[in-house]
């Protein structure tokens, strides 16, 4: 009986079935697949029943609207009805001109350009919505403007990409990416681990990096709450997709100079999803508590409820 | 979940539920009234009208009902769309704990505000959308299926008749539902095909004259996908 070849049974299977993260690296090593993307490249063929090449093109027209969402963000003035949102990417360009940046341009840059998208999503630009709306800054704003400053080729770019979006499969299989279910820490937590992930990625195939970056950026935001004022996705969504961003550029640092993560990177998400369920409603997109039930909050909201074209 | 499911959708924002959502809403909508939109009034209730406005619920549920898909710009702009197609538009806002927390009324008339026609739609989370109402007949359809819908004077053997014609052309019923409004003696069958209905099908089934009205929708994808071309 001679033995299958490892492509003839990557062929017969129909559809992968994970739980999360270490399922994945289990299946990749019993189908020899080296990388990560490569991985979710196939998981989702399987499972959509799309060829290869029709996941990758699509993962294409992914980043093509990601570039898009930036380049609005940065040419647009950014001002929404309530004016809560009113060119903070604007101002962060202005501060970069003026050589008042603290830790060096590249690092302003990724603050300016996270404000950049996800004041875009709050003035009705067209997004990206990865993981969510809400949190739709953090992937162009560090992933993409640090990717850019490196010129890493474009392929290996949307390779990224399919990292990212595996972190949120596995976030989503295990616990949420909604922060009506799970509060803000399902949507720019989830946000900075699929982005930390995704930066080790374009530098390192360790997968131990990899899994310890998205870990880091998790955990460190465990526990945060959905609070928007007025039930806008301006305060605090807008700068806590900087926060993201900024953790998951510091997540992604640490797992490449060599640090790993004790608690496995499914376990957070586990935590997460306990953190979740435990939370109070008022804390989950109600705008019942938290910053949104603030004087100030309630002020603003009870200004603006009338729909007026 | 899929992966373009994390991935996406590419939407205009700033949420998907209550932009996203209502695009999709207005966009089923308009697809199950299937005639010119001339005048309109939607009722934005709950969630809807509370954060409406900042959410841009308004123009959202507007442009789908002009047509325009989840990521089109055009969005931001549809009341000047509207204004330009000579559309009449009104909106309302209502708190009713009856209804969904996103829900939306939407109700097509003529110029004169002549047969009104509504549809009422929720939108649950994430983009995803439902349609629970048609003309006060309680109703559950989201854009995921292809969808055949048929009015027609209730006589017996309707169903027999829609089931045999599609069952020869190899199409599997998923689902179906039949209601009938005692005031008119209309009814309404609704049916979610594995495939979608051919239009010789559909002009088949319009040449019935039980029947009076047949509209096909097919499935749309993350960004509607150009549903209505293929």
């Amino acid at each position: 009986m001679s033995v299958p070849k490892k492509t003839e049974v990557l062929d017969e299977i129909k559809r992968i079935r994970i739980h999360g993260l270490s399922d994945a690296r289990r299946l990749m090593e019993e189908y020899d697949i080296l990388t990560l993307a490569g991985f979710f490249v196939m998981y989702e063929s399987k499972n959509q029943e799309l060829p290869e090449s029709e996941v990758i093109s699509r993962m294409h027209t992914v980043l093509d609207a990601m570039h898009g969402t930036l380049r609005e963000g940065l040419e647009h003035p950014n001002r929404t009805p309530s004016r809560m949102i009113d060119g903070g990417a604007a101002h962060m360009d202005a501060l970069i001109r003026g050589g008042g940046s603290l830790l060096g341009n590249q690092f302003s840059t990724v603050i300016r350009n996270t404000l950049a998208a996800a004041e875009n999503n709050a003035c009705m630009g067209r997004i990206v919505a990865a993981p969510t709306a809400g949190a739709s800054g953090v992937l162009p704003g560090a992933y993409l403007t640090i990717a850019d400053a490196h010129h890493v080729a474009e392929e290996r770019i949307v390779q990224g990409l399919f990292v990212a979006g595996g972190i949120g499969e596995c976030i989503a299989l295990q616990a949420s990416l909604s922060g009506s279910q799970h509060g803000c820490q399902a949507e720019n937590g989830s946000a900075g681990a699929m982005t930390a992930a995704a930066l080790v990625s374009l530098f390192s195939e360790d997968q131990e990096a990899i899994e310890s970056a998205a870990a880091f950026a998790l955990k460190s935001v465990l526990g945060l709450v959905c609070d928007p004022i007025a039930g806008l996705v301006e305060i605090p969504c807008v700068k806590r997709n900087v926060m993201a961003a900024v953790n998951a550029v510091a997540s992604a640092e640490m797992a490449l100079a060599g640090i790993r993560t004790v608690v496995p990177f499914d376990e957070v998400v586990q935590a997460m999803d306990h953190i979740g369920r435990d939370m109070s409603s008022s804390l989950k997109e109600t705008s019942l508590g938290g910053l949104a039930a603030t004087p100030t909050a309630v002020r603003i909201a009870a200004e603006f409820k009338r729909i007026r074209p | 979940m899929a992966i373009f499911d994390v991935m996406g959708p590419i939407m205009i924002g700033p949420s998907s539920s209550h932009t996203a959502g209502a695009a999709k809403i207005g966009y089923l909508a308009q697809r199950v009234y299937d005639k010119p939109v001339r005048r309109v009034r939607i009722i934005l209730y709950n969630s809807f009208a509370e954060t409406g406005r900042g959410h841009g619920t308004d123009k959202a549920i507007l442009g789908g009902i002009l047509g325009l898909r989840v990521d089109d710009p055009r969005i931001k702009q549809s009341y000047d769309i509207a204004a330009q197609e000579g559309v009449d538009v009104a909106f309302e806002q209502a708190i009713d704990p009856e209804k969904h927390p996103n829900c939306a009324s939407i109700t097509f008339t003529d110029p004169d505000g002549d047969h009104p026609f509504v549809v009422e739609g929720i939108s649950v989370g994430g983009g995803s959308v439902k349609i629970v109402g048609i003309n006060g007949a309680r109703v559950d359809f989201s854009g995921k299926h292809n969808l055949l819908f048929v009015t027609y004077r209730d006589v017996p053997g309707m169903m027999a008749l829609l089931g045999d014609a599609l069952g020869a052309r190899g199409i599997n019923v998923a689902y179906a539902q039949i209601s009938r409004d005692k005031n008119t003696g209309g009814a309404m069958a609704i049916m979610k095909l594995d495939q979608p209905c051919p239009g010789d099908l559909a002009d088949y089934f319009r040449s019935n004259t039980d029947v009076t009205d047949v509209v096909t929708i097919n499935k749309l994808g993350n960004e509607y996908e150009r549903a209505e071309e293929d």
